[in-house]
């Protein structure tokens, strides 16, 4: 099979797999929520509510898509699309199982990092394109906070890349199948390195706690304000498919991917992606949002810092894992 | 940086502790939670057993309405059950749009002739359908279920209790050694 074909038809399973996952992932977090607050969630759809997201998805699509009189009328149209297309693209690199991945890059950390530093920019689109004042600090908060994050979730990246010595995410799994997962070994860099992924991806996907750039009680709605209909939906996506992404990267880099033992490789990667996943929404919905300046100061005195040390550390075990085996 | 990690985990076990407990929804539509015995929602005005309007016009809940919204028009005519003449309310509305519902016209009324009663408050499209004419007011007599609150009845609840004179210096002297105790 010609590796275009094959390339296309990975992608497009992938794809529709991701956006299912999605739309499902609502309900499971809207019912995972309710329980939290002694609520039931959605029940009326389906059994136990199971067809709420495609009432959701039904509903976003009858709303009229508004365009304000005043709004950049191209940016604000292309913004939504672009936010999907971004996360759906971070997703291509992620091997799913030893052979299901759409591009095994060489670079594929890289990648990632760069399409998530890219995430930044159609959030600013969307905000600069309302040409609405809570919008405008919704997309100002939105860059301010995924440019500081951007180093410290490098960092983190960095860890595993040097551990395993490549930036290939297939490579980085396949060491972690022979010398053990990164989370447990070597103990302290890897672990630390995931507590800071964590925290700094969350930022990227501008989550809860890190989600003052639509802040509710503060800018109504950030930069989705202005946004209705399937402009305000795929917005959402976005949002959800980053993390979905983000938790799928941190089990490949940190949790040895599709190794385990019995089940076939593909089914451990989704348990451990929906397991980090469940455990975002439990953050998400236990947690409240931090200041900006906090915001700001967790990333610059702490996270930079100690990101330093931890890659650091790394180079130094390997070069010792070198000696020894010398 | 360590209170951060602490806090965090403390809020994620308490509401991964409350994820296990049961949740406490009643489903609206399909059960509806059993009213409490004093709720109270509309008014209605009534009758003595032979028929009689209670009302006598006196004006006092108009008085004393803090919200003013009712009004009482009173006229003189003659009974027609007892033949006598008297005063009675030519027009009573209560406009529940304003109603604070503190019953304090039930409360005030010489002859316990308004009371609340116990049907929740429907929702209405209109202003005109919450104020209540005397017509309505008469006709909530016979179809809401009513509460047991009239004047006298209240006036009784809420009068101090009739103290035995030893009675009163078991307490008084319990309030002195109340620490000991």
């Amino acid at each position: 099979m010609s590796p275009y074909l094959r390339a296309l038809i990975y992608s497009l399973v992938i794809i529709t797999l991701l956006l299912t996952v999605t739309a499902w992932s609502i309900w499971f977090e809207r019912k995972f929520s309710g329980r939290m607050q002694s609520r039931v969630g959605p029940t009326f759809y389906g059994p136990f509510g199971l067809l709420q997201p495609v009432v959701d998805g039904l509903k976003l699509l009858q709303k009229e898509f508004l365009i304000p009189e005043s709004a950049d009328r191209a940016l604000f149209v292309l913004a939504p699309p672009l936010t999907v297309i971004l996360a759906l693209g971070t997703a291509a690199v992620v091997p799913f199982g030893s052979e299901v991945v759409a591009a095994d890059l060489d670079v594929g950390v890289l990648y990632i990092l760069a399409l998530g530093s890219l995430t930044t920019v159609p959030v600013w689109i969307a905000g600069w394109a309302s040409n609405n004042k809570y919008s405008l600090l919704g997309g100002m908060r939105a860059v301010a906070q995924g440019i500081s994050y951007e180093i410290p979730l490098a960092l983190a990246a960095l860890v595993p890349v040097i551990l395993a010595g490549s930036m290939s995410l297939t490579d980085i799994v396949n060491y972690q199948i022979q010398h053990g997962w990164f989370v447990f070994w070597p103990p302290g860099p890897g672990f630390l390195a995931f507590l800071f992924f964590l925290p700094a991806s969350l930022a990227e996907a501008n989550r809860i706690p890190f989600d003052i750039p639509e802040a509710e009680s503060e800018l109504i709605a950030g930069v989705t304000t202005e946004y209705t209909g399937m402009g305000f939906g795929l917005l959402y996506l976005a949002e959800y498919l980053h993390t979905l992404i983000v938790s799928a990267v941190a089990s490949a880099l940190f949790f040895g991917g599709w190794d385990g033992p019995l089940l076939p490789g593909l089914h451990w990667m989704v348990a451990k992606t929906l397991v980090l996943f469940a455990g975002i929404f439990a953050i998400r919905w236990s947690l409240v949002r931090f200041r900006s300046d906090q915001l700001m100061g967790i990333c610059w005195r702490y996270l930079v810092p100690i990101g330093l040390g931890l890659v650091m550390v790394s180079a130094i075990w390997v070069q010792l894992a070198k000696a020894s085996a010398q | 940086m360590m209170p951060y990690f602490v806090d965090t985990l403390r809020s994620l076990f308490i509401t991964m502790r409350n994820v296990l407990r049961k949740p406490t929804t009643v489903h609206f539509p399909m059960e509806r939670r059993v009213r409490a015995e004093r709720y109270r929602a509309s008014f209605a005005l009534l009758h003595d057993q032979s028929g009689e309007e209670l009302c006598i016009g006196c004006k006092a809940c108009e008085r004393i309405c803090p919200s003013e919204v009712i009004t009482v028009d009173a006229e003189k005519r003659e009974s027609s059950v007892t033949g006598k003449k008297r005063s009675y309310a030519k027009a009573f509305t209560l406009d529940q749009n304003a109603c604070i519902y503190c019953e304090l016209c039930v409360q005030v009324c010489p002859t316990d002739a308004i009371v609340m009663t116990r049907t929740a408050q429907e929702p209405a499209f209109h202003r005109q359908t919450l104020c209540l004419n005397m017509e309505r007011l008469y006709d909530n007599e016979r179809t809401q279920p009513l509460t047991w609150a009239n004047a006298s009845r209240l006036i009784e609840m809420q009068a101090p209790p009739a103290k035995e004179p030893a009675k009163a210096q078991d307490n008084a002297d319990a309030d002195q050694t109340g620490q000991a105790r």
